[in-house]
């Protein structure tokens, strides 16, 4: 018999450029903040993951250390930009199975160590040698998805319009201005038919949620917390022939998994932090997680579905797209989001009575995968 | 005295020696396709594991150098100029990813290409006879 797990707090830095910090210099601050509101000592941690992508060796215990927490088990995941949100899978399934009761989860990233550009691929990977960028992944899925439905570039531009709206609310977000569909359309290109503002940007970043058994939460005299309703994490699978690019399969099968864990389905949620990383990214997902119909995706966008107001409001944060994607530290983030908006506490973009939250993350450029990692988790308010 | 069996040492693949996908076969020069004698899955590269059924029974083939261009992109970023570039699915079924040459007919999705070769550089182009669809 599995055990309930709650988020018992969350914390996060405003995510942009923060050239002169390290890793720890972007974590040590949230990590504080996180145990601080969850009314923990560091000695009632039992375990610690991190997830992050380009730290290098020993990044968690590097955190830490700067505040004397150790000896337990601390647990560094890299699955691209699904890292964070794996870090939370491993603590949730520790804590449901019993081993223990609760665990500090850290997200972060430094891509300004990189001075710009596109992410860092693995040069081992064929694809990367023949010069594939993730911005090319996704301008290809745009491209395909413009083909065969009757989405334009318009519709493109109108997500990146949606969140710096949603952005401008989010004192965490590294963009905090409106923008236009003529702007979006006239910006820069950086991969045919995505220009610079259906780009996330790159940045630095650290989040931290704690994480606690009922029983603790219990000990710890209720305090506000939301309930993890699913956790799923997958893998891709490799196709060495067709691959539909605008059916990416690995979020169609984590999100059919979560909410059959759940209980719950696309109608329930109020909220959601999808993998915006590029604005067609937002119009696939909406039908992979059964907001829409194959190809009509892009009628919410139009219709104003998923904006305050709609049916779900999508990535409230202002999603990677305003708030930047440092690739560790979004899956955290978008956790912190959801327990924010779950126990009232998202301020000026707070959605009336939120109930349910859903977060994705997707990870990793890897040829002959649709992506390398996927992680869905489901929330409920309690 | 008791008999003792020693564990046959795994050996690593030297997946480092063949970089290009451009190879030489009677057919002339094509990509470098890799095909399983136990099951029959053909992968683009010299592989030596089917990523199907992981037999190590795998054969060096030719692939095609004709095909139907899936999706494209122009990347604009880095210091390459505009490069378009695309997933090509051939006509034995196998994606590869490719440079993508324009000639005078625009690129669209599911638009027949075929595979040119220019010194050391491989790439696709549309195939004779596609014409403009405008």
């Amino acid at each position: 018999m599995s055990e309930n797990v709650f988020v018992i707090s969350a914390a996060m830095i405003p995510f942009g450029k923060h050239r002169t910090s390290s890793y720890v210099g972007l974590a040590v601050s949230p990590l504080i903040d996180a145990i601080r509101d969850a009314g923990i000592e560091k000695s009632d941690v039992d375990a610690v993951y991190v997830g992050h992508s380009y730290g290098g060796m020993m990044t968690g215990q590097r955190i830490c250390k700067e505040i004397g927490l150790g000896t337990v088990p601390t647990v560094n995941v890299d699955n691209a930009c699904s890292s964070g949100a794996t870090a939370i899978h491993e603590a949730w399934q520790a804590i449901s199975q019993g081993l223990i009761d609760i665990a500090v989860v850290i997200g972060v990233e430094k891509l300004t160590q990189f001075g710009g550009g596109t992410l860092p691929l693995s040069p081992e990977d064929r694809e990367v040698k023949q010069g594939i960028i993730m911005p090319a992944v996704y301008a290809m899925r745009a491209t395909r998805y413009l083909h065969e439905t009757d989405a334009t570039p318009e519709d493109l531009a109108l997500v990146s319009v949606k969140a710096r709206k949603h952005g401008a609310l989010n004192p965490f977000a590294q963009f905090r201005k409106e923008t236009t569909v003529e702007e979006v359309l006239n910006a820069r290109r950086v991969a045919d038919p995505l220009t610079l503002p259906m780009c996330c940007p790159t940045g630095d970043g650290a989040a931290v949620v704690v994480l606690a058994s009922e029983r603790a939460r219990k000990r710890l005299d209720s305090k506000p917390g939301i309930r993890v309703a699913a956790s799923v994490l997958h893998s891709g699978h490799v196709a060495e022939g067709f691959r539909d690019m605008i059916k990416p399969e690995i979020s169609y099968d984590s999100a059919r998994d979560a909410y059959a864990m759940a209980g719950v389905g696309p109608k329930d949620l109020d909220m959601i932090e999808l993998h915006d990383a590029f604005s067609i990214a937002e119009l696939i997902y909406y039908e992979a997680f059964g907001l829409a119909e194959p190809g009509h995706g892009v009628d919410l966008i139009r219709d104003g579905k998923t904006t305050f107001g709609g049916d779900v409001v999508v990535n409230p944060s202002g999603g990677l797209l305003s708030k930047g994607h440092p690739v560790g530290a979004s899956g955290v983030a978008q956790v912190a989001e959801a327990f924010w908006q779950l126990t009232d506490q998202a301020g000026a973009r707070q959605i009336d009575k939120a109930r349910w939250a859903m977060t994705h993350v997707t990870g990793g450029g890897t040829a002959g995968l649709d992506h390398g990692a996927c992680t869905i988790h489901i929330f409920e308010a309690a | 005295m008791t008999t003792t069996t020693e564990a046959p040492a795994s050996q690593p693949i030297a997946d480092m020696e063949a970089d290009s996908l451009i190879g030489t076969f009677p057919e002339g020069q094509r990509l470098v396709g890799s095909q399983c004698n136990t099951c029959g899955c053909t992968m683009i590269g010299s592989r030596v594991v089917c990523s199907s059924c992981i037999s190590r029974d795998v054969s060096r083939v030719a692939l095609p150098s004709t095909g139907v261009l899936y999706s494209f992109t122009r990347i604009h970023v880095g210091t390459a100029g505009i490069r378009p570039l695309g997933y090509v699915d051939l006509d034995n079924g196998v994606r590869t990813l490719a440079d993508i040459r324009e000639g005078d007919v625009p690129l669209r999705p599911d638009m027949r290409v075929e595979l040119g070769i220019d010194d050391d550089d491989w790439f696709f182009t549309p195939a004779a006879g596609e014409k403009r669809e405008d």
